[in-house]
């Protein structure tokens, strides 16, 4: 077993922990030791190849598909040297008031998060990209909005020298996106914070950890020798994302106290619908994601995003197979996509529980309210795909795998709700949120407001798993915001936290 | 040497089987390509817990015993229509297990296949990592 000491110690470094690096990073600078130990690899720049198989698998957790206990839902998240921001789409948009109020976190207010967003934003070169630089699969999906008069808006997005490619889901090639593997933790570094990569942490306590690094078998070399390593820190601030904070806290025994760890999980269950056009449009050049309508937010729960996707990952999302499967895979060049996404309510029997070995499982199921937000997303999707000229429409509860055009009127039939089964339509996640929940005490959550964990000393939760409720929106920014405040509070609390 | 290390070589070979009516393209595949697509598929049995290994297995017996009831043979004795009706059934069967394991086993299928980069000219998909001379007015 390898010895060390530290003064703070984050496990992981996507966009919850890249934020806690960059921000107590001054610390570092004044002579305090803080390391980011964090499972997954460092790529090369080089190593970003763009091939699909290849690259889930080195990106992600399960390469992007970990199935919940049911197995009607896959969950996408990301493992590596800047987490799920590595291969997150960066579209960037801060929480609304609305929301935050329904969080109902004392200390946590709208104000106060908008105000860290902004910080972010800034960082992250956030900004909207130009008409000319839209490809054809998004103005569709804008102008057939409009045409319905639905409420539609243009994402703001964190890139700073994209050059179209539309691999952003499989890591940028191009450097292009601002995640926390190109702003944060490269800044942190700079200022002595130590990143170790290929270190997974196994158990926290007050004041320490335990973790094994291990050679995945690709990225860059990590600094510390494979094996065993256990850690004394005086501030150990949990990032591992909402599935896999949860699963730490469980494994090291946090549960008894906090009976509310690992419950209260959201994902924004999602699907894909493919409206087919009569020509050729631009849609894998391209950055994929422009738009999206919130229109049916307050009174249908869902919103819909502009969305493209690789050739596995779009045939996995189609229901069916066979010749007609077939048939529609060989139009690629012609689908427009639409992801759509469900708010769902945060309920305590979707939780993050424990296998026999210890690992996370995710137990979620799909409500009704739900499934009735992905039916009603799928009616609202098949008419946007006919009013921006769509020859036929893909939707995975459909009644006939192509709706076709003579039937644009007949969408509400067409997809009966009947057919919203789970385990049959593809549904998947990549906004994965709660486990740890902010909250007043250990009664109803555990954390509070800055991400300290209810009962103990020195240990933080700094990530996604943080939410209370889903975010109802993409939720980087607002990872980032709450990450922030525990940084904050490190650094205001430095001199008591980190006395000897 | 065992065709797949995730499956015995005979559930190997019918997955093969299943594949080509999950993807019929998979039928005229070259032994190179057809090499890869198990290939691409053990490797990601591999990242998985054992038990993923195990069920699949157990899940491919079961497609290949289930006509026996209705037609009197096995899955790879069907003609094309009928493996294709026996796969539908699996599809939308009211027993939610099998219904997610048919899900899960053509998941591996499409992976397979459309995962392997030689395929994605027949599908008309050329990316590129400067893709700006390709985001043109429709
Ligand atoms: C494909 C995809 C697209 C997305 N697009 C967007 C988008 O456009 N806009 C948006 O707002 N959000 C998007 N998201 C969601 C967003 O990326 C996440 O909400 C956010 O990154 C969550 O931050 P986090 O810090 O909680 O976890 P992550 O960013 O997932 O980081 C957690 C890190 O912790 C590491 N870790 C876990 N356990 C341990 C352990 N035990 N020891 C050491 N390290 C550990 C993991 O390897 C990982 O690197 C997307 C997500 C995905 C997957
Ligand atoms: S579209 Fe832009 S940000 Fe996305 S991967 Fe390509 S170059 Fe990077």
């Amino acid at each position: 077993m390898h010895e060390h000491s530290y003064d703070i110690v984050i496990i992981g470094s996507g966009a919850g922990g890249g934020a806690v690096a960059k921000e107590l990073a001054p610390l570092a600078a004044a002579g305090r030791r803080i390391a980011v130990l964090e499972w997954g690899a460092k790529l090369a720049d080089d190593a970003y190849t763009g091939r699909e198989v290849e690259m889930a698998r080195q990106l992600y957790f399960d390469s992007g598909g970990v199935l919940t206990k049911d197995r009607t839902l896959t969950m996408a998240y990301g493992r590596a040297y800047g987490g799920s921001t590595v291969v997150y789409t960066g579209t960037s948009l801060t929480i609304p008031e609305e929301v935050v109020r329904r969080w109902d976190v004392p200390g946590i207010e709208a104000e106060d998060l908008a105000r860290r967003s902004a910080k972010y934003l800034a960082e992250n070169n956030v900004h909207l990209l130009d008409e000319e630089e839209l490809n054809d699969n998004n103005r569709l999906f804008r102008d057939g909005c409009a045409a319905l008069g639905y409420r539609v808006q243009q994402f703001p997005i964190n890139v700073k020298g994209c050059r179209s490619s539309s691999l952003c889901n499989l890591g940028c090639p191009n450097s292009a996106k601002q995640g926390t593997h190109r702003v944060q933790l490269p800044a942190a570094e700079a200022a002595g914070v130590e990143v170790i990569t290929n270190c997974r942490v196994t158990r926290v306590g007050e004041g320490s950890c335990e973790a094994v690094v291990a050679d995945p078998g690709f990225g860059l070399p990590t600094t510390w020798e494979a094996g065993e390593h256990r850690v004394r820190a005086k501030v150990v601030v949990v990032c591992g994302g909402a599935v896999n904070s949860s699963a730490l806290l469980l494994r090291s025994g946090f549960g008894s106290a906090l009976p509310n760890l690992g419950r209260y999980l959201t994902l924004h269950p999602a699907l894909i619908l493919v409206g087919e056009h009569p020509h050729p449009i631009s849609n894998f050049h391209g950055h994929p994601k422009s738009f999206y309508c919130d229109h049916f937010w307050e009174s249908e729960r869902f919103l819909l995003e502009t969305c493209m996707y690789f050739p596995f990952t779009t045939s996995k999302n189609l229901i069916g197979f066979g010749a007609e499967h077939s048939e529609l895979m060989r139009a690629f060049p012609r689908l427009q996509m639409i992801l759509v996404l469900a708010i769902d309510p945060a309920l305590p029997a979707n939780r993050v529980v424990l296998d026999r070995d210890g690992e996370p499982v995710v137990d979620y199921t799909m409500g009704p309210e739900v499934l009735d937000s992905l039916h009603r997303s799928m009616v609202a999707s098949a008419r946007i795909f006919f009013a921006a000229g769509a020859a036929r429409v893909h939707a995975p509860a459909g009644a006939t795998f192509f709706i076709d055009r003579r039937d644009a009127d007949r969408v509400e039939e067409l997809i009966p709700r009947s057919r919203v089964v789970p385990g049959k339509i593809s549904v998947a996640s990549a906004h994965l949120m709660g486990g740890c929940r902010m909250g007043r005490s250990a009664a109803d959550s555990v954390t509070d407001g800055w991400g300290r964990v209810h009962g103990a000393r020195g240990l933080y939760v700094a990530d996604s798993a943080l939410f209370p409720r889903a975010s109802e929106i993409n939720p980087y920014v607002t990872v980032m915001a709450l990450a922030d405040r525990a940084a904050e509070h490190i650094r205001t609390n430095a001199g008591e936290l980190l006395a000897s | 040497m065992l065709v797949m290390r995730s499956l015995t070589d005979t559930q190997a070979r019918f997955f093969e089987t299943v594949a080509e009516t999950v993807t019929p393209e998979v039928a005229s595949l070259d032994a190179a390509r057809r090499a890869r697509l198990l290939a691409i598929v053990d490797d990601a049995l591999l990242d998985r817990q054992p038990s993923v290994r195990r069920q699949l297995g157990t899940f491919l017996s079961v497609i290949r015993l289930a006509p026996l009831v209705r037609y009197g043979r096995s899955f790879d004795r069907l003609d094309g229509a009928r493996r294709t009706a026996v796969l539908r059934w699996f599809e939308s069967c009211p027993v939610a297990l099998l219904r997610k394991g048919f899900w899960g086993l053509k998941a591996l299928v499409f992976m397979g296949y459309y995962g392997q980069p030689e395929h994605w000219a027949e599908i008309g998909y050329a990316p590129d990592f400067d893709g700006r001379p390709g985001v043109r007015r429709a």
